[in-house]
């Protein structure tokens, strides 16, 4: 056996020795035994010898692996003792550590249950709170805004009620300025009439333009402030005083040019208004064109009124201004907030068109410039000129009473001459008339006396525009003509003094009114 | 004022919008007694102060009788008559020169009791 040779070594050593021993023994019994039988002696010790070693060798053999196998057995023995001592540790250690796991987590479970508690509990507070606290706040915050509301309806209602003390502040003063005006200029005009001297003469009138655009300033704030406007004319105004009094109340009059030959007037009610509302225009256009360019006035009567259009040359104004221009002329109610000092012409223009019905409308010039375009409707017109009409009627009416009955035919067909044909040209008719009865020529003729014979006194009051009462007080109280300009009182005893040489000369066939017979 | 109500004036037309703005005639061409003729008649677009002058001067007219019955200051009357005349739409013609000699004593005498008379 190769596998154990721990028995074969031992076996082998028990062979050796027993058949030394053996062999030694049997020698010695062979020498010593007769010679007969050594020889079967010999063989007998021999078999025995080597019996024995090999029974002694078996034995040893089978010893030591019986000894062997016991060592084995026995420690395959401990070795399973072992390993089911480590198989009963590792499973305590399994079942400890799963009862470990089961605890950890029934722990953690009950940890996570409680924090969910306490988590939705607190939650449940927090919005309560922040539910209240909003709650208080939006009452805090209400309140705040209802006392903030309060205030400033309070604060709303002093602003008003300052605003229109301001407004009517504004307004009286405006009225006061505009009738301090409006009596300068009348002053004005008396003393322009008295002054003969011109030095005198072209002060007055430089103060009477400064005058009139004052006067205009504060026309401007009364329509602004809505105050009433300042005068109201008695009668009609043709357009060409309505023009020269819109020109004459801006600075660069002299640059404005008219191109007119309407024999319209405008109604007294709205003649102010509309000379107001030009000027405005006139000045607008003269500030904003060069200081030497001309600004041009057109009137066309069309179907629906009168158009005035003041063209200038000076600045184009974009599609932007143009329409904010239009928006100012045209706005319903008027903001004054949007006000500046300087540029109070087209808010007032606006007030104005709205208060006359005038329709105002801007575009771009071919001169270069802009044209505003401003259109009176007809209600506004009236196209008998009021200036002439009343003036032959009362001229031919105060003078017949001096006048001697020789001649009561001509005055009595000029009487109602003029009245039928008052639409057209009233002076000039009831001039005409006179003409045809008169014999002198068209220039000077000398009488029979030498001097040079003049016409009556015929139309003294004619085209007299100081108006009715002028003319008839002048004729009611010849004696005391005082109270009539001075001009008019010198040449109201010149009058005097022919009318009295006529009265002496009734039938005189060289007679002017003797010929009209 | 023998114009309406004092502190009233009843034309809106001011006196320098008259003249353009000029207060001299630069010519003492017109004095009171200048007689005045219109050489043309009114045209239409002429300022109408010029229109009444030539209407009213058809006939020789004196300046102070333009201007009372213009009821406008001599002055300017002057002024507007200056542009006629510079445009040779009237002439003027002064007294003096065509009344040279003194009229007969018979038609003064007449004159002073007419103006006795009044």
């Amino acid at each position: 056996m190769t596998a154990s040779p721990s028995p074969l070594r031992p076996s082998a050593l028990a062979l050796l020795v027993t058949a030394a021993a053996t062999g030694t023994f049997s020698m010695a019994a062979v020498a010593a035994a007769p010679s007969s039988i050594r020889v079967p002696l010999g063989w007998f010790a021999a078999s025995g010898s080597l019996l024995l070693a090999v029974a002694a060798c078996a034995v040893t053999w089978w010893a030591r692996n019986a000894r062997q196998l016991r060592a084995q057995v026995s420690a395959l023995t401990a070795d399973v003792a072992v390993r089911e001592a480590h198989i009963a540790r590792l499973t305590a250690d399994a079942a400890r550590e799963t009862a470990a796991h089961t605890a950890e987590r029934s722990r953690l479970v009950a940890g996570h249950t409680a924090e969910m508690d306490h988590l939705s509990t607190a939650r449940a507070a927090e919005l309560d709170r922040v539910t209240q606290a909003h709650a208080a706040e939006l009452d805090s915050l209400d309140a705040a805004h209802r006392a903030g509301r309060e205030q400033l309806a309070e604060e709303l209602r002093l602003a008003r009620s300052g605003r229109a003390a301001a407004m009517a502040a504004a307004a009286n003063a405006a009225g006061r300025m505009q009738a301090l005006a409006t009596g300068m200029l009348a002053d004005l005009r008396e003393m322009e009439h008295k002054h003969a001297d011109e030095e005198v003469l072209g002060d007055l009138l430089h103060l009477d333009h400064r005058t009139a655009q004052a006067g205009r300033l504060a026309d401007s704030i009364a329509v602004l402030t809505g105050a009433r406007s300042g005068r109201r004319w008695a009668r009609p105004i043709v357009m060409e005083s309505i023009l020269r009094g819109a020109m004459g109340r801006i600075g660069g009059y002299q640059r404005v040019r008219l191109h007119s030959t309407s024999e319209a007037a405008v109604a007294g009610h709205a003649a102010e208004g509309v000379m107001h509302a030009l000027a405005e225009l006139l000045d607008n256009a003269a500030n904003f064109s060069p200081p030497t360019a001309e600004v041009h006035v057109y009137v066309e009567e069309v179907p629906a009124g009168i158009i005035i259009t003041v063209e200038d040359s000076g600045l184009v104004m974009s599609e932007v201004q143009l329409s904010r221009a239009e928006q100012a002329v045209t706005a319903e109610s008027l903001d004054l907030a949007g006000l500046s000092g300087t540029r109070l012409g087209l808010a007032v223009v606006g007030r104005l068109a709205r208060k006359h019905g005038l329709t105002v409308s801007f575009r771009p010039s071919a001169r270069g410039g802009t044209g505003a375009l401003m259109m009176l409707p007809q209600e506004l017109i009236s196209r008998a000129p009021a200036e002439p009409v009343p003036a032959p009627p009362l001229i031919a009416a105060p003078e017949p009473a001096p006048r001697t009955v020789t001649v009561p035919a001509p005055r009595a067909a000029t009487v109602p001459a003029p009245a039928p044909a008052a639409e057209a040209e009233p002076v000039h008719d009831s001039a005409d008339t006179t003409h045809d009865s008169e014999t002198t020529g068209t220039t000077p003729v000398l009488g029979e006396s030498g001097l040079p014979q003049r016409r009556r006194g015929r139309t003294l009051a004619a085209a007299h525009p100081e108006g009715p009462d002028a003319a008839a007080a002048a004729a009611r109280t010849p004696a005391a003509p005082g109270s009539a300009s001075q001009s008019a009182a010198r040449f109201g005893s010149f009058r005097q003094a022919v009318r009295g040489t006529s009265a002496q000369q009734p039938s005189t066939p060289t007679h002017p009114e003797g010929n009209t017979q | 004022m023998s114009r309406g109500r004092p502190g009233r004036d009843d034309s809106p037309d001011r006196l320098y919008t008259l003249t353009g703005g000029r207060s001299s005639s630069g010519s003492d061409a017109f004095d009171l007694v200048t007689l005045i003729v219109a050489e043309c008649d009114p045209v239409p677009g002429m300022q109408s102060e010029h229109a009444a002058i030539l209407r009213m001067s058809r006939f020789p007219t004196a300046v102070v009788e333009i201007a009372a019955e213009l009821g406008l200051p001599v002055s300017i009357v002057r002024i507007l008559l200056a542009d006629l005349h510079g445009t040779g739409r009237i002439s003027a013609r002064h007294p003096r020169a065509t009344t040279y000699r003194l009229p007969d004593l018979d038609i003064l005498e007449q004159v002073l009791v007419g103006l006795r008379n009044l």
